[in-house]
């Protein structure tokens, strides 16, 4: 079985009020898929990662990784008090 | 609510327990059908009995796995409509199809000609019976192992 990748999109989806249906219209992917990569059930392949990624605006290591994340109150938190 | 919405086709999949609940169900169904036809086979006209029911449980395995699940026609079709994931699925779902209809193939051979050369008479109709199995099996596996496998469905949303 393929190691687990973590990933941000439920936090995403939801911050951008987005539906799991609207996500997959615009990511061009079945419905279903949105909540198997959400779950953990599916790993993406780099192409769909990228698009994903492109599709958030954000670089593919915010929104994918190997290690689970940290909260990302705490990731802001610990740039203001280092700043 | 939108009067003309529709829930999506993919979200009609219903949850892995139940599918596999209803692809036991079609195969025992089937099997039921074996056990009634060697019940009837030595009766006057076997067929008579063993006809319509065969035929009622191709209908009932014909609507289940058309009706009730969408993994049925999405099983044939190219990759159109069908995104990385389900391409994957439907993929190793056709894989494995193939190794166990192979399987069953050359199980069925051996088995069939055995039948009918250690009883000449009901022989020929437990040939045809494995005949039938094999020839479900090869029409229905790569839908059955996809719906086996197919995870549950997303949760709905919270509003």
């Amino acid at each position: 079985m393929a190691p687990s990748i973590q990933n941000r999109i439920t936090v995403l989806r939801a911050e951008r009020g987005l539906s799991r249906q609207r996500l997959a219209d615009a990511l061009g992917i079945n419905y279903q898929t949105v909540g198997y990569l959400e779950r953990g059930d599916y790993n993406p392949s780099l192409e769909l990662a990228f698009r994903i990624a492109e599709y958030f605006g954000l670089p593919l290591e915010a929104v994918f990784s190997r290690q689970p994340f940290a909260p990302m109150s705490s990731q802001l938190y610990a740039k203001e008090e280092s700043a | 609510m939108r009067q003309d919405f529709r829930v999506p086709r993919s979200n009609q999949v219903g949850s892995r327990q139940s599918r596999r609940r209803l692809l036991l169900a079609t195969y025992g169904g089937w099997l039921l059908v074996v056990l009634a036809f060697r019940l009837v086979a030595g009766s006057r006209n076997p067929y008579a009995v063993i006809l319509p029911v065969f035929v009622a449980n191709s209908l009932v395995l014909f609507v289940w796995l058309t009706r009730r699940t969408y993994l049925n026609r999405e099983v044939l079709v190219g990759d159109a409509g069908l995104d990385e994931r389900l391409v994957q699925n439907r993929n190793q779902a056709f894989r494995r199809a193939y190794q166990l209809f192979a399987f069953a193939v050359l199980l069925g051979w051996p088995l069939s000609w055995a039948a009918m050369q250690l009883e000449p008479g009901s022989g020929y109709m437990d040939a045809f019976l494995i005949y039938s199995a094999v020839s479900i099996l090869g029409l229905t596996l790569p839908t059955v192992i996809w719906a086996w496998r197919e995870p549950d469905p997303a949760g709905p949303e919270p509003a």
